[in-house]
């Protein structure tokens, strides 16, 4: 079941300015989910409109199975959140900014401690926020979000600021809130190496297009269809003749010949082709088979 | 059960601990009893006439409210509502304010009431300051007694609580346009103007109604020297029409706005 879903959600700044189009999140419960895309795709708009702070022009939003148009305040309470930079009162201490929200998410005085305590911040009591780094920052902003154990947890690159260190622990909390209270998690992010390795589940966006939803399983299955595929012989002129013949359209680069995506029995077929043909292969397949390669090869093949 | 009104006022008084607006209702408040005090600590000699006259206590209230009313209220109406709202805006907080389970208007009031009661509390704090600045110089220069005539308490909390309802319109015109705008300045600058322009209508007829004059002309209007001639009949009812106008056409303007934060 969804904990979170959009249909057909469009919004546009400017009459000629379409931000998104027909955005169809469906954010499975209990689900790490990486809303994934290069800067300027529509994340954090689409983030903005699911928590009310932009008016929703086109589309609706369901959360926890009710229309946020009609049970706002029912589902922010059990929502904590962290777009863009983290909203924190300079002037005031990590453990004064958390008492604003103890006292409108009503959840016990030690909870700010525990909070505290977990992102690392346990030691800043008198220090004042605007004194912090950009990290510690951070780590409040996560801290903010999780305070009154939300259901969902909506965090916009919340790895922003960090240190290699501090993205670890950032991740390993993720996913200990995730495995432990079963939080549902909806995480933005276009650094696509530190997504991959918690996310149950992953949306591309691009262009303000959804260009893939599903498990990361499936997105992995898509590299398949989308990716080029990469050959190294022993002698690439007579590789690529052969090729010719066989009327695919290879190309010889610095880094070896590439050919246009194609099913695995078809890789077969080259390679046996190629072995008849005398051509010693050394390596053919998918080229590249990390997250941000499938990501880039998505948006090269079906965007705009 | 507790009143969800009462923990987001709560929340909003916390955030204006050590902040720019809180330190300015008591600097503001302050300001004109120490000069008062350091002016007559100057004028010592004066001192023993002056704290025997039956009328010590009207003296002082009216000399003291004089900047008040004409400069200070205005200011520290336009500048502590703009900074307080300036907190949200500075820290980049409304996107955050927005996403906590609040209605817009529980927010829109409770962060007006803090306006408000911070207004009340420099008023509050000014009445003290008036009371320290009769009390700190007789402590200070011998054969000065503490003035014997009674302190007309209860005139005095009835003009207080006048000038209060005077400097409401003003609270509720820069709330709306702090509210409105997010450059600092903005809301300053109109404000600014709004004052100057009320200063320069003492003298014309209808001056009662604007908003921003009413602190002065509820000053001058018993001093028969002053240079206006408005009528001031109905005068606070004015004030709360005013105060009414802005806060529903800031609320509409909050609960409408397409980006909030």
């Amino acid at each position: 079941m969804a904990c979170l879903e959009t249909i057909d959600l469009c919004h546009r700044y400017a009459p000629d300015e379409a931000i998104l189009h027909g955005i169809a999140l469906s954010v499975p419960r209990g689900s790490v989910y990486g809303f994934l895309g290069p800067n300027g795709a529509g994340k954090t708009t689409t983030l903005r409109l699911v928590l009310g702070l932009i008016r929703k022009q086109r589309g609706s939003i369901s959360i926890f199975g009710q229309s946020l148009d009609t049970h706002r305040v029912d589902i922010l309470k059990r929502v904590g959140s962290l777009i863009e930079s983290p909203s924190l009162y300079e002037h005031l201490t990590a453990a004064e900014n958390l008492a604003l929200l103890q006292r409108i998410h009503r959840v016990p005085k030690a909870r700010i401690g525990e909070v505290l305590a977990l992102v690392g911040l346990a030691d800043t009591s008198r220090k004042r926020v605007g004194q912090f780094s950009l990290g510690m920052k951070q780590r409040l902003g996560i801290a903010a979000a999780m305070l009154h154990r939300p259901a969902l947890l909506i965090l916009d690159e919340p790895t922003n600021g960090l240190d290699p260190n501090g993205i670890i622990e950032m991740r390993d909390l993720l996913i200990a809130l995730n495995r432990e209270e079963g939080t549902t998690i909806l995480v933005s992010s276009h650094l696509l190496a530190e997504i991959e390795r918690f996310v149950t589940h992953v949306g591309v966006v691009h262009r303000g297009r959804l260009l893939f939803q599903g498990t990361l399983d499936a997105l992995r299955r898509e590299r398949k269809t989308v990716a080029p595929i990469a050959l190294h012989t022993a002698d690439d002129p007579r590789a690529l003749r052969v090729l010719a013949e066989a009327g695919i359209d290879a190309r010889a680069l610095a880094r070896g010949i590439v050919m246009p995506p194609m099913p695995p029995p078809s890789i077969a077929a080259i390679n046996r082709r190629l072995v008849e043909h005398g051509v010693e292969v050394h390596a053919i397949g998918a080229e590249r088979g990390d997250l941000e390669s499938i990501f880039m090869d998505l948006i090269g093949s079906r965007a705009q | 059960m507790r009143s969800v009104f009462l923990d987001a006022f709560c929340c909003e008084w916390l955030k204006k601990r050590r902040s720019l607006g809180a330190w300015l209702v008591v600097v503001g408040a302050l300001f004109t009893p120490t000069i008062i005090i350091v002016v007559r600590l100057i004028r010592h000699a004066q001192l023993a006439a002056l704290y025997a006259d039956p009328q010590f206590w009207t003296s002082l209230w009216r000399s003291s409210w004089e900047s008040m009313a004409i400069f200070f209220v205005p200011m520290a109406a336009i500048l502590a509502t703009s900074l307080v709202v300036q907190i949200e805006v500075r820290n980049n907080a409304w996107k955050q304010v927005h996403a906590l389970p609040l209605e817009t208007m529980t927010i829109f009031l409770a962060k007006f009431a803090v306006i408000m009661v911070m207004m009340a509390q420099f008023f509050v704090l000014f009445d003290l300051g008036i009371v320290l600045s009769a009390w700190v110089p007789s402590l200070l220069v011998s054969g000065v007694p503490f003035p014997n005539a009674p302190i007309p308490v209860r005139a005095f909390l009835a003009d207080t609580a006048v000038y209060f309802v005077d400097c409401l319109p003003i609270v509720a015109a820069q709330y709306l346009l702090s509210l409105r705008f997010n450059n600092f300045l903005a809301p300053i600058g109109i404000g600014f103007l709004g004052w100057v322009c009320a200063l320069a209508a003492l003298p014309w007829k209808h001056a009662c109604f604007l908003p921003y004059a009413y602190t002065m002309l509820d000053y001058l209007k018993a001093n028969p020297g002053a240079r206006t001639i408005a009528s001031t009949d109905g005068m606070h009812a004015f004030a709360i029409g005013w105060l009414v106008l802005f806060a529903v056409a800031g609320y509409a303007g909050f609960v409408t706005k397409a980006q909030r934060g």
